[in-house]
């Protein structure tokens, strides 16, 4: 090859000699090379992604964990009937509207009895959490003989006493810096030495709804209204998705209108979520007139949202049967009908379920159009119908993060965490789905 | 389409007139032309397109997909109790023919038939004849084995239970058992009935695709190249069982293989570029092919 | 697609497999070569009688086995032909013809072999030579014989029909030739008992010029069903003729 000049490529390529020549051993080696890079470029887009979420769930559980834990200041309580104003214990009125947190601020009195001065008393009520008297309220009317009894009592404590004893606030910051004042300080020292204040399961963020107090906010409330809310949407969209599917992928004509449906499908799809909101606004609460800040309008709102969603994963799954299938079902007699129902179904079913779950999931994590029909507003009760006011955990998951309370910061995380474990559980259900029932032909 | 012709199908194609033997109507014989055997053009089809006991006849079918033309006038008669190969290179129109001896062409987009088709000289494209029933008694084996992702039984069973053909479970295993016999699948699958059929092998999975099919008893078995996905042995026994499927069904089969033709079948038809260019027994065609396109073809000259 | 052969029908084209095509040739060639060898024997045991010579009969005997095993040869490339290609229409038809043939040319070739034979027998016996009158039929015989040979192997060269036809026609005057040869045989025995003898060998002489003819006549039918597809072997020889070749 020393007079490789003179040899043309083709006359190189057609003599066969080029093989391991050194020209070819260096292309060869550039080759490798730049195969190593493209691997290298993917392996480093896929570190960068792990790593943000991971991140991500670090910094949110790392935020929100100790929201599952609440402090608890166990205080001797008398149900005294002059404290509370109740003279007959069988009148269910009196006992609700009775005077329990007079109640809470004697236990209070009782055990630091040499604090006085009302601004000292003020401060030494504020440790206990203003919701401690709805659980005295709460087992008085579940037991109205307790009435002129004393027995012990695990209370909620305030959330700043709450933040200071999860150490969100510091106890060696100046007086000033923070919202517990040195006294305060010092009868949770008082109370810590005397075992009387402890960290418990914080059941009532699970129990309760919305509050004020970040110690007596619950995501109970949410959940149940992001339950009615996707229930309407399963009920609405998947039927009908599942029907749309049919049509257009086995008995639309193929023709310009159906191209047109088709397209708008996917569009619709690309939508941005809020204007499906401002649609639900418009239609179905100002239009039809249907309650304001109502699951069955939000499931309204997000059935539009998620049907395209769903019809797209149905006709991919309905594509997916192979035409041996149908032309099987077809030959041996079948009617379009039952071969549609005998075979393609099935076979589908998987794809459709998995499409659907998806789309539950992404509805599930939705806010912005449930903020455009009132689903934002303060409920502390929670829902008991799909007609009733409720919230949705996104949208809970929002307005915490609004809150100022120092506390609200870990609710929020915490209920981030409850959401991405919703989230988490319905993708491995499709996944789950997805390998337990696909056929393999 | 065409890109050669003799001058007289030139002319015949360009003043639109069908050609003399495209009149012919169903009973009568068409003629051997002298000038198709020194013609490398098609002026049309060469040999005896009728049998003495038709089962099913085709008198000048065209099949359209859009605007392009998939097989043009074609006449043929495919006669009680024999087999039927078609032949012919890719895009022939073989396999568009026998598709629209069960009408599975309805189900393709665009597609449009024109002539007329008969079972039992019963017009099968008559408006008030239900598809359904013509499918049930004319069955239909694929190029590809598919069986349903079911059990062996509910495949065999699903025809006779679509049809009402039976009430009681009883009368389902009898078929069920039945049609596997005929297709010599019985003694393979009997002890695993009920595992899935997709977890056969690929001649088992067509035997039972077979099976299926014979379930509903059919009167004709159309088999669109049934053994091209198969190994020679299990061809070999799904053409032994074509041999003794013709003692009680009429079948037509298309093939790729000419030796398979030559084993399989009776007559032969061959197909090029949508024509039907000669029918005849199939010992004939096989040695003696009157037609010079049917002789290069078989003889391994083009296609 | 278009095909230029539509002029000439007897162009063929060609296989999309080579190799087929060639090993056809091959065949075809080797047949061929059998045939001029054939040939060549009978001209050499005829020019042998003729001029008395034994040695030159020895000679055609001694090259028999050529004959033979070319047809050996022949025989095992068409069995490979068929087993390995599973040729069809036309190509079985030439295979098949050409297996046949070949046995055709063996035989001629024996028949070559018996009349050098006789030839050493009439010549190397003891008594008196044959006169030129006895074998005067032999020589009008094996030319009629030769010429049906030549132009059977030219037909089987060409794929020429029309000479087939006239081939399968002549045999009926070679077989008409051999009938009056006997004849007259016949009435030189009746003249001289002396000539029984020799009348005998010139009888088997005779009877292998006519099988001669009888086998080029089956060649050239097997050219006709080679090139028609029609078998004519037991057609009468009055309605042999293109028209009926053309029959359906």
């Amino acid at each position: 090859m020393t007079d490789g000049k003179l040899i043309t490529g083709a006359e190189l390529a057609a003599s066969g000699s080029w093989h391991g020549s050194p020209q070819t051993q260096r292309r060869l080696r550039k080759r490798q090379a730049a195969e190593k890079r493209f691997r290298a470029y993917g392996l480093v887009a896929i570190l960068m992604g792990v790593s943000f979420v991971a991140l991500l769930f670090f910094d949110i559980v790392a935020k929100g964990w100790t929201a599952f834990m609440q402090t608890h200041i166990q205080l001797e309580v008398t149900y005294d009937p002059e404290v509370l104003g109740i003279a007959d214990s069988g009148d269910t009125q009196a006992l609700s509207r009775a005077n329990y947190t007079g109640m809470v601020k004697a236990a209070m009195r009782k055990t630091f009895p040499n604090v006085s001065g009302r601004r000292a008393k003020r401060a030494l009520y504020g440790t206990v959490s203003s919701g401690a008297g709805f659980v005295l309220r709460e087992r008085m009317m579940a037991n109205p003989d307790l009435l002129g009894s004393t027995e012990k009592l695990w209370l909620p404590a305030d959330d700043d006493i709450d933040m200071l004893l999860k150490g969100h606030i510091r106890r060696d910051a100046p007086e000033s810096d923070r919202r517990v004042s040195d006294q305060q300080i010092a009868w949770v020292e008082q109370l810590e030495q005397s075992g009387q204040i402890r960290k418990q399961f914080n059941t009532t963020f699970f129990t309760a709804g919305d509050s004020r107090e970040p110690e007596l906010a619950g995501i109970r409330g949410a959940t149940t209204g992001s339950f009615y809310t996707l229930l309407v949407t399963l009920i609405l969209s998947f039927p009908l998705a599942v029907a749309a599917a049919i049509y257009l992928e086995e008995f639309a004509p193929k023709n310009r209108w159906t191209d047109i449906i088709e397209v708008n499908i996917n569009n619709l799809a690309a939508v941005p979520s809020i204007v499906f909101g401002l649609l639900g606004l418009a239609v179905f609460i100002n239009f039809f007139g249907l309650p304001r800040s109502a699951p069955l309008v939000g499931g309204l709102v997000l059935t539009l949202m998620t049907l395209p969603t769903i019809i797209i994963a149905s006709r991919a799954a309905l594509k997916s049967v192979p035409p041996s299938i149908r032309e099987a079902a077809l030959g041996m007699g079948a009617s379009k009908t039952q071969m549609i129902t005998h075979h393609v179904l099935p076979l589908a079913m998987p794809g459709m379920l998995t499409g659907t779950i998806i789309g539950m999931a992404q509805a599930l994590g939705e806010t912005a159009p449930l903020l455009m029909i009132g689903m934002v507003a303060f409920i502390v009760d929670v829902p008991g119908g799909p007609l009733e006011p409720a919230t949705v955990l996104p949208v809970q998951i929002f307005l915490w993060a609004d809150s100022p309370e120092r506390a609200f910061v870990e609710r929020t995380s915490a209920a981030i965490m409850v959401l991405l474990g919703f989230l988490i559980l319905m993708n491995a259900l499709a996944v789950v789905l997805r390998r337990r029932f696909e056929r393999r032909w | 389409m065409i890109t050669q012709a003799s001058p007289q199908t030139e002319e015949s194609m360009d003043t639109g007139k069908p050609a003399p033997s495209r009149t012919a109507s169903i009973g009568t014989r068409s003629r051997v032309s002298n000038k198709a055997l020194d013609d490398r053009g098609f002026s049309e089809t060469v040999g005896d397109i009728t049998v003495d006991q038709p089962r099913m006849q085709t008198r000048d079918v065209n099949v359209y997909y859009g605007d392009k033309q998939a097989i043009k006038d074609v006449s043929l008669d495919i006669g009680r109790n024999e087999v039927v190969a078609m032949i012919g290179p890719s895009g022939c129109g073989k396999s568009t023919f026998i598709r629209c001896l069960n009408r599975m062409n309805d189900t393709i987009e665009g597609c449009r038939v024109t002539g007329t088709i008969t079972l039992d000289k019963q017009d099968i494209y008559d408006p008030t004849l239900d598809v359904v029933q013509l499918r049930a008694r004319v069955g239909m084996v694929f190029q590809k084995p598919n069986p349903f992702p079911k059990s062996i039984y509910d495949n065999v069973a699903y025809g006779p239970r679509i049809h009402g053909l039976v009430s009681s479970r009883m009368e389902t295993d009898e078929i069920v058992q039945r049609s596997l016999e005929r297709a010599g699948l019985w003694s393979e699958v009997k002890d695993r009935l009920t595992s899935s059929g997709t977890g056969l092998s690929g001649g088992q999975q067509q035997r039972l695709c077979i099976a299926r099919a014979i379930a509903v008893s059919p009167d004709v078995i159309l088999m669109d190249e049934p053994c091209s996905a198969l190994d020679p042995i299990a061809t070999a026994r799904i053409e032994e069982l074509i041999d003794e499927l013709r003692e009680n069904y009429t079948i037509a089969i298309v093939t790729h293989s000419m030796q398979q033709a030559a084993r399989v079948s009776q007559r032969t038809a061959y197909f090029h570029l949508g024509d039907l260019v000669e029918v005849g027994e199939t010992n004939q065609i096989f040695t003696n092919p009157r037609h010079r396109l049917t002789e290069d073809y078989i003889t391994g000259r083009f296609g | 697609m278009t095909p230029k052969s539509t002029q000439n029908p007897q162009q063929i084209e060609e296989h999309t497999v080579k190799r087929f095509d060639q090993e056809l040739d091959e065949l075809n060639s080797l047949v061929l070569r059998m045939g001029g060898l054939v040939q060549d024997q009978i001209t050499r045991a005829m020019d042998a009688l003729r001029e008395e010579d034994p040695e030159a009969a020895r000679q055609v005997i001694a090259r028999d086995h050529v004959v033979n095993f070319m047809d050996v040869e022949a025989n095992e490339r068409a069995v490979n032909l068929l087993a390995l290609r599973q040729p069809m229409g036309r190509d079985l038809r030439m295979i098949m013809s050409l297996g046949k043939a070949v046995t055709d040319l063996e035989r001629i070739g024996d028949e070559a072999e018996r009349i050098a034979r006789m030839t050493i027998h009439i010549y190397e016996a003891a008594g008196s030579q044959p006169s030129h009158k006895l074998l005067r039929d032999t020589h009008s015989m094996s030319s009629l014989a030769k010429k049906m040979l030549r132009d059977a192997l030219d037909c089987l060269a060409r794929l020429d029909v029309e000479l087939a036809l006239e081939v399968a026609k002549g045999d009926a005057e070679l077989d008409s030739e051999f009938q009056s040869a006997l004849r007259r045989l016949a009435t030189y025995i009746m003249e001289d008992s002396r000539n029984v003898g020799h009348a005998i060998d010139v009888t088997f002489i005779v009877r292998s010029l006519e099988r001669i003819g009888d086998h080029a006549k089956n060649i050239s039918e097997y050219v006709i069903f080679l090139v028609k597809g029609k078998d004519v072997r037991h057609v009468s020889p009055e309605s042999l003729d293109q028209d009926f070749l053309e029959q359906a």
